[in-house]
């Protein structure tokens, strides 16, 4: 690696307006290696993969290629010279075929000057195949789904002859077979020779694929370490710069299942109609991925929640007119006490947030069913009516659902509250100000004031100013989307530090996660969806992630249909 | 909220430059000579032109659009003076006097069809589902040629005469137009009033909401759909309002004429004043600003080239829109070492820039009895080879970073 380092940054600064987004970067990348790079959000690893990718050009400092400085003018001449980046958000006409997607900008042509379709389609046939990927090559982009048009980006890099291919957060939206196709496919291209840089969050699928992990923090390189010579906790140590909380998992990283293998042997319940429950798991597979973790609450389970039923769903379906399936959501029962927090399991498509939606008024058609609140049948057609009955829901895009990146910190946490702050008609900018400053205070938001664009926040800073605006409405029941996506590991401990207290004042929590143990460490009680349907409900002290990730996958359900 | 944002302040020395300018170059020296008959000239255009910029701003703001107001005037301008002639048939036709009571009923019902052409549009963009510009396209077109229609055919049958334009002669009604003050404090009352509500109120926090984020705004249950209604109608109420000025002011109401265009002005004005199209972003103050800024630049080359200014009425606003919303964007990027003219598109922009700058220039020249063709190839050359220039310069600057 010391002596002829593939990619080596020298000193690398990139500044942006009021920022500086890394400082005196120097890093080697050995050819044909997997390099990881950790950091919190905001630690600068994406800048620096958009500068190996010739997106950011105004750099200062070196960067060399096989010991040759380099400067890419765009990410034209980064893949000329072999680099490739993958988005997060990808990259790709939705509109045209998969095979125009592989060619776009570098279209194949018959003598005529015509579009050589066919060979296009047949170069992009035989790419496919490699990677497993069943698209077919006319398939319109957006029929895909989100695993299938990621690999149709891999197979573009890989017709374009890359040899370093960068992946960020590849697996952000991926349910569990199309992560184990991805590693897969990740395995074979390393045998190519191909140099992978990893962009991740996710320190278990780093600890299962990189050679070497660089960690990022405030946009300086902490340090490079060997992936056998250190553990997750020390990574996420050097990732925060402190101690991270208890409730981050104890010790080694989780092996995810990969899902269908397994047999689905429990029993099924007979409750047709009622929907199907399952309570504690097989017993041998108690605790064998999640080690125990101290209760993080003075008293235990027993006493938080109160007997107390806030909100009861009975036989909720949702349909889905135009689909195969028919229904999003099918027959769901269950119940939320005041003071509980309660999870929702469940692979991409399983409809989670469709359920939190129903619950708040905001689903897509009109669904079928009781939902009651203290008691009371509500039917919500509008989320007016189900923020004025006290139901408040944190969306799961933050970006997309739930901030108005134009308004300030203040005006994004008093939006829902506005009223409070007018007398006579007039809104008090004043005692605006007052209510959102004391709420963001109340939720530590750290911010450089309340009149600072939301944008300059971090993710997780955000989420709170997000939650506080539902705080203010004073809700009985909180539905939290996935509130930790995209949100750093210490803010994600002063999340889950907040929904507990919020739960001791009487609140009812559901909560979304594509992270499971974060649901085995926060919820009381854990539902699984699987298409549509509840196929498991847990008690915290039955739950575990192997039990959790049978119920999520429980193919058995469609012979049933 | 602050009063005046870095925007407003950019707007108000651009606003003070063109008079000294016009000042300056103008060979009669109006705005010295007479200062009162200019302010109030500048005013009275500036007040018809602002009340529907105000509704412009306010649909704008709320990430919609209305191209539908220059229509609009039309419309209500012909539906007021038909009202007149349904209600006081002999009176309009032999120019006398009809009445306080046809006249506040006429305006009645003028806002009422207001009322009803913007719950049009709301219905059609929340309900049906069309994108506003669609929406507002199809009333632009449509609402012209129904006044047309309706002018053609109420003339028939009440005089027996088909007409295609209604001339109103009563004193009253004229008056609204006639003095100064009532347009001018109309307008000032009104751009209070909307500034208030879009800064001080619910509503108004709701409609950056709405137009910042429409997905968001409705998951914070906020009933965009009510909101949306609300800024339709009252962008189409304010166009029904300068319709009745606009027919008052010219005693006639000609429904082919009336407003021709307005819809562009008003939309140039918000966006010149900082409304973003995209939504979420305005303010009133800027607004006025902008439309003030409008009405001073028309002004002004008017004043300086004398006779057949409405000519390049247009020209004008093309380019101040292009430059003011330029300026407003490209604050940061010119550091940030972005080029404008590389590549083939570089020099093609070139040679438009020079083109258009000689253009200008030998109009100006003739209206100023020069020799026009000469100076105007100067200008030309001139100008290319600043732009030359200016992409030499560039291409050297980022050859060396």
């Amino acid at each position: 690696m010391n002596t002829s380092p593939l990619i080596s940054t020298d000193r690398i600064t990139q500044r942006f307006p009021g920022v500086v987004a890394l400082r005196d970067v120097s890093l080697d990348i050995a050819a044909g290696e997997l390099r990881a790079i950790v950091g919190e959000n905001g630690a600068g690893k994406s800048t620096l993969m958009k500068i190996l990718a010739g997106i950011h050009t105004g750099y200062v400092g070196d960067l060399r290629l096989r010991g040759q400085v380099v400067r890419f003018g765009g990410t034209g001449e980064a893949e000329a010279a072999g680099i490739s980046i993958i988005h997060q958000e990808l990259n790709l006409v939705e509109q045209l075929s998969v095979a125009a997607n592989l060619f776009l900008g570098r279209e194949k042509r018959t003598s005529l000057g015509l579009l050589d379709d066919r060979e296009m389609e047949r170069i992009a046939g035989e790419l496919l195949r490699d990677l497993e990927c069943l698209a077919k090559p006319r398939q319109l982009v957006a029929e895909l789904r989100v695993g299938d048009q990621q690999l149709v980006e891999i197979a573009k890099a890989l017709s374009i002859q890359t040899e370093v291919l960068i992946m960020d957060e590849p697996t952000s939206a991926l349910t569990e077979t199309e992560v184990a196709r991805l590693y897969r496919v990740i395995g074979r291209l390393r045998e190519r020779g191909v140099t992978i840089l990893y962009i991740s969050h996710k320190l278990d699928e780093v600890f299962r694929l990189a050679d070497r992990i660089t960690v990022l923090r405030d946009g300086q390189l902490i340090r490079t370490l060997e992936a056998r010579d250190t553990t997750p906790r020390e990574i996420a140590h050097l990732m925060v710069g402190r101690d991270v909380e208890s409730f981050e998992r104890e010790a080694a990283p989780s092996s995810p299942l990969p899902s269908g293998d397994s047999p689905t042997s429990s029993p099924l319940p007979p409750g047709e109609g009622s929907g199907v429950r399952e309570r504690g798991a097989k017993p041998q597979s108690k605790h064998t991925a999640t080690p125990p973790h101290p209760s993080p609450l003075p008293g235990g389970e027993g006493t938080r929640a109160s007997c107390n039923v806030l909100l009861e769903v009975a036989n909720l379906s949702l349909p889905w007119s135009g689909h195969a399936r028919q229904w999003r959501l099918k027959d769901i029962s269950f119940q939320l006490r005041s003071g509980e927090v309660l999870g929702v399991a469940g692979l991409m498509g399983a409809g989670r947030t469709e359920l939190l939606e129903c619950l708040f008024g905001a689903a897509a058609e009109r669904p079928t069913g009781t939902i009651q609140l203290e008691g009371r049948t509500v039917a919500f057609e509008h989320p007016a009516e189900a923020v004025s009955a006290g139901v408040a829901l944190v969306t799961e895009d933050r970006k997309r659902l739930g901030l108005f990146s134009q308004m300030t910190v203040g005006q994004n946490i008093s939006l829902c509250a506005m009223r409070h702050t007018v007398s006579a008609g007039f809104v008090r900018p004043r005692r605006e100000r007052e209510l959102a400053l004391q709420t963001a205070k109340d939720l530590s938001v750290r911010m450089p004031g309340i009149d600072a664009a939301i944008t300059g926040l971090s993710g997780g800073n955000q989420q709170k100013c997000i939650i506080g605006r539902w705080l203010l409405t004073k809700p009985k029941v909180l539905l939290l989307d996935d509130p930790t996506r995209g949100v750093d590991v210490g803010a994600k401990a002063e999340l889950y530090r907040l929904i507990r207290r919020l739960c001791r004042d009487g609140i009812g929590v559901i909560v979304t996660s594509s992270e499971l143990p974060e649901l085995l460490i926060l919820c009381d009680r854990i539902l699984v969806l699987c298409e549509g349907r509840l196929t498991g409900e847990f008690r915290r002290s039955d739950a575990s992630e192997q039990a959790i990730m049978e119920a999520a996958t429980k193919r058995s359900m469609k012979s049933e249909v | 909220m602050q009063f005046f944002r870095r925007h407003e302040w950019g707007l108000l020395l651009v606003i003070l430059l063109m008079i000294v300018l016009t000042t300056l170059l103008d060979s009669r020296h109006n705005y010295w000579n007479d200062p009162r008959q200019s302010a109030i000239n500048i005013l009275r255009q500036t007040s018809f032109l602002g009340i529907i910029a105000l509704g412009a701003a306010v649909v704008i703001i709320s990430g919609g659009i209305d191209l539908s107001s220059g229509s609009m005037i039309a419309f209500s301008g012909s539906v007021c003076a038909v009202l007149l002639v349904l209600l006081a048939p002999n009176e309009m036709r032999n120019s006398l006097p009809v009445g306080w009571g046809v006249i506040s009923t006429a305006i009645a019902g003028t806002l009422l069809a207001g009322f009803l052409i913007g719950s049009l549009h709301a219905w059609l963009i929340t309900v049906v589902g069309l994108p506003p510009f669609v929406a507002t396209l199809a009333t632009l077109v449509g609402l012209r040629s129904f006044a047309r229609a309706l002018v053609d055919n109420v003339t028939t049958s009440v005089w027996r005469a088909s007409k295609s334009q209604i001339d109103v002669a009563d004193d009253t009604f004229r008056n609204f137009a006639k003095h100064l003050w009532i347009p001018a404090t109309l307008f000032a009352l009104l751009a209070v009033v909307t500034w208030i509500m879009l800064s001080r109120t619910v509503l108004g926090r709701h409609l950056y909401a709405l137009g910042g984020n429409e997905q968001a705004a409705r998951l914070s249950g906020i009933r965009t759909e009510k909101l949306k209604w609300f800024a339709y109608v009252f962008s189409a109420m304010l166009s029904s309002l300068a319709g009745m000025l606009y027919v008052a002011d010219t005693s006639t109401a000609n429904p082919q004429m009336l407003g021709q265009g307005y819809e562009l002005n008003a939309i140039a004005a918000a966006v010149v004043g900082g409304c973003s199209l995209q939504g979420g972003v305005g303010t009133i103050p800027g607004t006025v600003l902008g439309v003030l800024f409008l009405r001073i630049v028309i002004d002004g080359v008017a004043k300086i080239i004398k006779s057949g200014a409405d000519v390049y009425e247009g020209l004008i606003v093309g380019m101040v829109v292009v430059l003011a919303v330029a300026f407003a964007q490209l604050r940061g990027v010119a550091r940030g070492g972005k080029r404008f003219f590389a590549g083939p598109l570089g020099v093609v922009a070139a040679v438009n820039l020079a083109l258009i700058a000689g253009a200008a220039a030998a109009l100006f020249s003739q209206k100023a009895k020069l020799a026009a063709s000469q100076f105007g190839g100067v200008t030309a050359l001139a100008v290319f080879g600043l732009l030359i220039g200016v992409r030499w310069l560039e291409g050297r600057r980022e050859r060396r970073s």
